[in-house]
């Protein structure tokens, strides 16, 4: 960090209401004072933004260890795409009960 | 090397994961935190899943479903240690337990890494990057609880102590180890790991003033909290057994 | 006071579709609703978690017990989101739990009841579920954007729950006799609630959450969106509907039904269902025991509600 000019802050923006804040960019500036004026000059000037969250940043942790974040066993049980087989076990069942129901009658 | 001699090994180090994986999933819905029910849930998942990683290496030498080794046994089948099979205690206990349990589990997969039987080092590769979450978590807890309040300090090492009988037995030799080393497939016998888990342990004891004479490698008894790598378990394990295949045991044909 | 102007203007903006953020002005009503509404859910997710968290060590394999752990992870999880979005609106997470075990405060019926086999989570994993989702799904558009946010969130997780609930009821519908009877009595149990679930046709005007847009589409609506996905996927299965009256009319396009008994619900959720007493006690009892965790790790301000 160049500390002659000041702090890097990152801005974070809303495109639309209700929309989730994205990450825009960042920029410098001597206080957070300006580093808000700016943010609405470098990310706001052309009506792309209806608001903007602007954050130092060094108050930003981070997580990026791949070891801490994708996991190396199998993990299809917590994910919708792993049941694909209720398909065909539906489309199997349904056609069982149809057979005993015609069969019944 | 004939593949059912690995079998022993398989099976205690899937155990163990199993058996801890269920004590972490009974706190499930009730820890002290939100935050770290999310995170005990995770764990208890990992553990599950380096089990079922086990078990299907035994699958493919048994020709047996991963579920019916896992669940179609009888409680003396079982292989893991003492220390793993101790109802889930208060969260002193289970965080002293995470934390020794991972220290001991980090060294063995370490060795496991250097094994000649060349579908195990590989697996153990994935097992420890799961694993360095779990040490992460288990160390700062140490630290919180250590440093906390006199009751969380209390606490702590009140786990520490009743843990510490149960902990050689960890080390104990599985069966056909000495077969195991002489082909490479244990690069060690376990007992050689005991010096090794200390290094790991010692520092961060000492760092947060939980060292005493009775918690040391001196304070260790022989065969202190063996029996389970031979399947000799407690009352604890059984009420335990007795949970996990409640459902299973309806029917172990079905398919669940 | 609050500026009848101010009101008016705040409920211009959400009837226009504006949204609100969680540091603006909003008409204390708009936040007290907002409050209740968000805290009820998240109270829900955490009582939610305990039904299911009976079977987590009996589930019958490997893949059945890591999805039912990675399910109630899930909902945990959730009750920690909406915490979040309650306490930015100005309730504090003690709180809420406090006043969630003292009984002050409510969570869905559903959780109120026991369950008594395997079966049981199946049929909540895939209908309870399911149902939830439908209520959710619409909850994604509410006027409070970080609600309306975290339930996207929340919608994208859940997208499994259901599957893996589901899927637990085909294998058991695919099974032995036992199996069936057990999915079939299960059903039979959770119906009565899973009617319950979405409220009383309350008229939309007396509707105050519906006024504010916190909710946005009301009880009516979300059921008959329910059974008219729910009830065909249930029965072609084999599964009856324990409803004789349950038919689908053609001339309304609407589901008929046997209206549900909903003095048992405001019994229910008032603390007097058959498992009320027995998981808020379980709740309260570790609660009390966790407590010197927190104050080890954050302090006294943990203890004070």
């Amino acid at each position: 960090m160049d500390t002659t000019v000041g702090d890097v802050y990152e801005v974070f923006r809303q495109e639309e209401q209700g929309d989730p804040f994205r990450h825009a960019g960042n920029l410098l500036a001597p206080d957070d004072d300006l580093a808000l004026q700016y943010a609405r000059d470098l990310y706001g000037r052309r009506h792309e933004s209806v608001r903007l969250w602007v954050v130092r940043r060094a108050a930003i942790m981070e997580v990026k260890d791949a070891d801490l974040l994708a996991s190396q066993l199998d993990r299809t049980y917590r994910e919708g795409a792993g049941y694909r087989i209720t398909v065909e076990k539906r489309k199997a069942l349904r056609a069982r009960v149809a057979a005993e129901r015609g069969e019944a009658k | 090397m004939i593949d059912e001699k690995l079998v022993p090994l398989l099976m205690a180090l899937a155990d163990d994961e199993l058996v801890l994986g269920y004590r972490d999933s009974e706190w499930t819905g009730i820890a002290p935190l939100l935050e770290e029910d999310v995170a005990l849930s995770s764990m208890a998942q990992d553990e599950i899943g380096h089990a079922r990683m086990f078990y299907e290496m035994v699958s493919g030498i048994l020709d047996k479903s991963p579920d019916s080794i896992a669940l179609g046994r009888e409680p003396s089948g079982f292989h893991h240690c003492r220390l793993v099979e101790r109802p889930r205690g208060d969260w002193a206990y289970s965080m002293a337990r995470q934390f020794l349990y991972d220290a001991a589990d980090g060294v063995r997969l370490e060795m496991l890494t250097r094994s000649t039987h060349k579908p195990l080092a590989l697996g153990v590769a994935k097992v420890i990057r799961e694993e360095k979450y779990h040490r992460m978590h288990g160390e700062s807890w140490i630290g919180k609880l250590a440093h906390g309040t006199d009751e969380s300090h209390r606490r702590l090492e009140a786990a520490l102590l009743q843990l510490w009988p149960d902990l050689p037995g960890f080390f104990e030799p599985v069966e056909g180890e000495a077969e195991l080393v002489k082909a490479g497939v244990l690069p060690e016998p376990f007992s050689a790991l005991l010096p090794r888990w200390w290094q790991v342990v010692e520092p961060v004891l000492a760092r947060h003033g939980l060292h005493g004479p009775n918690l040391g490698l001196n304070a260790f008894s022989d065969h202190s909290g063996y029996g389970g790598r031979e399947g000799r378990h407690s009352e604890d394990f059984v009420k335990l057994w007795n949970e996990m295949t409640l459902v299973y045991g309806v029917d172990p044909e079905a398919v669940w | 006071m609050e500026d009848q102007a101010q009101i008016d203007e705040f409920k211009a903006r959400i009837d226009a579709g504006g949204k609100v953020e969680v540091g603006d002005w909003m008409p204390e009503d708009y936040r007290t609703r907002a409050i209740r509404f968000i805290e009820m859910h998240g109270n829900s997710e955490l009582m939610g978690a305990l039904p299911e968290r009976d079977w987590i060590l009996r589930a019958p394999s490997l893949r059945r017990k890591l999805a039912l752990t990675a399910k109630i992870q899930d909902e945990v999880g959730h009750g920690q989101l909406l915490y979040r979005v309650a306490e930015d609106l100005g309730k504090p997470r003690e709180a809420m739990l406090e006043d969630l075990i003292a009984g002050r405060t409510k969570f869905h019926n559903v959780f109120h009841y026991p369950t008594r086999t395997w079966a049981d989570v199946a049929i909540i994993g895939w209908l309870v579920d399911a149902a939830a989702i439908v209520s959710q799904t619409a909850l994604r558009s509410s006027s409070y954007a970080p609600y309306a946010r975290t339930m996207t969130r929340i919608c994208w997780e859940e997208a499994f729950h259901l599957k893996q609930g589901e899927d637990a009821v085909l294998t058991l519908m695919a099974g032995t006799e036992r199996q069936k009877e057990m999915c079939q009595e299960a059903l039979n149990r959770w119906w009565g609630p899973l009617m319950h679930m979405h409220g009383p046709n309350t008229p939309a005007e007396r509707d105050g959450d519906l006024a504010w847009k916190i909710k946005t589409k009301c009880n009516y609506d979300l059921r008959q969106e329910f059974l008219a996905t729910y009830i065909p996927k249930i029965r072609e299965i084999g599964l009856e509907v324990p409803d004789p009256n349950m038919r689908h009319d053609q001339a309304t396009g609407s589901w008929l039904y046997t209206e549900p008994d909903w003095e048992e619900l405001k019994t229910v959720v008032r603390g007097a269902g058959p498992a009320s007493q027995e998981r808020l006690g379980f709740r309260r009892f570790n609660y009390e025991e966790t407590r010197w965790v927190r104050d080890a790790v954050l302090g006294s301000a943990s203890v004070a509600a």
